[in-house]
């Protein structure tokens, strides 16, 4: 009775068992700043159009308020949820079990505490003023400790790998892991530690903000579509012998495409040409890999139906088809002309860690967490509310944001609008903005109750053991573009 | 690709190729900036922050002014900004080598603060007023208010504070009481006050090119 499937599954089982601990404590504290980020997010764009909302708390005033949303979703948000995933990830397709459990979420834990504190020194007033390394400079000694305590063991799991063939969804979480710590480092000791002079700060700043976008973000996000397209519709990735070059081309254009966010600035052009460059090489490797994407979901669509997970990672293809766009564009100088400065650019990098990467971490936390606890998901009608809510709010936040935006950079340009007569104008899509935010913050409390919720049931044992539906097999056992 | 060595070193390669080529060469290019000499007056430019301004750009930097506010101007033709006399030319690098943290910023919320001194209507009573009560001198503004910054106290009699703010309408303080500046507000408009970019670098004229007379070579 031996056969080689039940075989993967038992192996599969282990390395779920040894994954179990540190994955979920990676995304409790994933939620718990998704909720708290959100709320910061929905207080700063209220204060947009309603100004004297808290704007009497000093702690609250908009520029701190939304510096630390968006420290909060991108560091306690995004990397809990992202190194959740990518460590199972590799710990699944290294066929190897994840080791160290114990400092793993002991790092887990440092990391989120200077992830709070950072967030208060933020709102006390403790801003560095540059776009995502706003947390005071002691915090970010903390940050990079944890994480090189966090991103040590996938790179130590993947070394130690059981398996014959590295799959494309390895690649991009190696190099993300490998990634952050680079530009984190390079950008605080450019800006801190020795720090550079003039302009050549804003360089730096643009460098890591577009490293952490394109270079951490994207690529976690592409590993979880990777894994699981195949996975779900039981069908080898089309075009599988494109997505080594595709890879190749898209972290090697991404990595100088950064500049194009200075168009206009005060820095000498070859800044801004060499980014716009960069990105328009990166047209080439997107269309690949969105080929392969929907070339894989062709002609599956009845399992998107059936599988919530494969709903949100479908979601996340689009957020990265629409990001790819909006980063074009953006890099097109006759369109940065209008659009530079206005809430577009903004949308732009909403959409990648939205949109884009967390879509695709909602998909990868409902197919893991139940395998991981052994209990199915306690509700599916919370499940359809989330997804609902998120597809929903993505649309509305899209329009608000891009109509918005273009308008705002029409009348900046037209000499003849005064700031008030903008902000007249801008008003209700801010508005619709905000409306957007509380549907997505309703979709993530529904999120959250189910996994309490799940927890719970899982851990005083009161519920039914989950039963998985087999995978479909892929047809030919060891064929290209598959995993087990 | 079933070496993990030659991931490790693409990846590697990737991300070392882009410090180099990005960071490096751009700090090696004008990381060095100086002040420029002025061949005639024998003065330097731009001049240091000094004293209270540059206690202000704390203040600029702790409430999070970049978020709304940009300090760059776009050379002419490229977007409203030199029409909407947001500075008489475009930023140059040089402009900032005065900075310690540079603030060139990435939304326009509200305007340009690039030339906030040079604005003709933006004395320092005009500041202190934007920053109280941001309407009572841009109607229809959603610039927060930064009342936070001000003391309302009651006047001492027969002593009232030669820095009180003049207010009217429904911005006044309430009877008795006057709205005065701390010191953080002070500062902080001392700041504002400063922004200016005047001198005109040979690399800040606009390039116009050379028109050949006739047809003689």
């Amino acid at each position: 009775m031996n056969s080689p499937d039940n075989n993967a599954r038992v192996e599969q089982q282990e390395i779920d068992a040894s994954a179990k601990w540190p994955v979920l404590v990676f995304f409790s504290q994933a939620l718990a700043w998704l909720v708290i980020g959100g709320a910061l997010q929905l207080i700063a764009s209220i204060q947009l159009h309603t100004p004297d909302f808290l704007a009497n708390c000093e702690w609250f005033t908009y520029g701190r308020v939304t510096a630390a949303a968006q420290n909060v979703l991108v560091y306690g948000w995004g990397f809990n949820a992202g190194l959740g995933v990518a460590l199972w990830l590799m710990a699944r397709l290294s066929a190897a079990t994840l080791r160290h459990g114990g400092w793993l979420i002991v790092a887990c834990k440092a990391w989120n505490i200077a992830v709070g504190l950072g967030m208060l020194a933020i709102l006390l007033g403790g801003t560095t003023s540059y776009e995502l390394l706003e947390m005071p400079r002691w915090v970010t000694f903390m940050l990079l400790g944890a994480y090189a305590l966090m991103g040590v063991w996938a790179i130590t799991t993947f070394s130690v790998r059981n398996t014959e063939n590295v799959f494309v969804s390895q690649w991009y979480v190696f190099g993300a892991i490998f990634w952050f710590p680079w530009l984190y480092a390079v950008a605080q000791t450019m800006l801190f530690s020795a720090p550079t002079h003039g302009v050549v700060q804003a360089i730096v700043n643009v460098w890591y903000v577009s490293g952490v976008y394109g270079l951490w973000f994207v690529p976690l996000a592409l590993a979880a579509i990777y894994y699981f397209l195949p996975k779900i519709t039981g069908k080898p990735l089309h075009d599988y012998y494109l997505s080594k070059l595709a890879f190749w081309w898209l972290v090697l254009a991404t990595a100088f495409a950064g500049g194009s966010r200075l168009i206009g600035g005060p820095v000498p052009s070859w800044v801004a040409t060499l980014g716009t460059v960069a990105n328009f090489m990166l047209v080439v490797a997107i269309i690949i890999i969105l080929k392969s994407f929907l070339g894989t979901l062709r002609g599956n669509t009845g399992a998107l139906k059936h599988s919530m997970t494969l709903k949100f990672i479908f979601v996340s293809i689009i957020g990265f088809a629409l990001a790819s766009v909006l980063n074009f564009v953006l890099s097109v100088r006759g369109f940065a002309m209008t659009t530079q400065f206005t809430l577009i650019p903004e949308l732009r990098d909403w959409v990648i860690l939205y949109a884009c990467f967390s879509t695709a971490m909602f998909g990868a936390v409902y197919f893991v967490v139940p395998r991981l606890l052994g209990v199915a998901w306690q509700s599916n009608g919370l499940i359809k509310a989330h997804y609902y809510a998120a597809a929903t709010g993505i649309l509305v936040v899209v329009v608000a944001l891009g109509y918005g935006g273009w308008q705002q950079g029409h009348m900046l340009n037209a000499t003849t609008a005064s700031f008030g007569e903008i902000n007249t104008a801008l008003k209700p899509w801010l508005m619709f903005r905000s409306v957007g935010l509380m549907i997505l913050l309703t979709g993530h409390l529904a999120f959250v109750i189910n996994c309490l919720w799940t927890l719970f049931v899982a851990l005083t044992e009161t519920g039914a053991p989950a039963v998985f539906r087999n995978p479909p097999a892929i047809a030919g056992a060891a064929v290209e573009g598959s995993h087990s | 690709m079933k070496n993990g060595l030659t991931l490790f070193v693409g990846v590697f390669a990737v991300i070392g190729l882009s410090t180099v080529g990005v960071l490096l060469s751009a700090h090696n290019q004008f990381g060095a900036l100086t002040q420029y000499k002025d061949p005639i007056e024998e003065t330097l430019h731009p001049a240091p922050l000094r004293g209270t301004a540059d206690r202000g750009r704390m203040v600029y930097q702790d409430l999070g002014c970049v978020s709304c506010h940009t300090q760059q101007v776009r050379r002419e033709g490229f977007g409203g900004d030199i029409t909407r006399l947001w500075g008489v030319r475009q930023s140059v690098a040089r402009d900032y080598i005065r900075e310690k943290t540079v603030f060139l910023g990435h939304s326009r919320i509200g305007p340009d603060l690039r030339n906030a001194a040079a604005r003709p209507y933006a004395d320092a009573e005009f500041f202190y007023k934007l920053l109280y009560a941001p309407a009572s001198v841009a109607p229809g503004t959603n610039m927060p208010s930064y009342a936070f910054l001000f003391e309302v106290r009651p006047i001492r009699p027969g002593q009232p504070s030669p820095h009180a703010l003049q207010l009217s309408g429904k911005y006044a303080a309430p009877a008795g009481h006057e709205v005065v500046p701390t010191p953080r507000a002070v500062a902080l408009v001392a700041y504002l006050r400063s922004l200016n970019d005047t001198y005109e670098y040979p690399e800040a004229a606009p390039y116009v090119p050379v028109v050949k007379q006739g047809g003689g070579h």
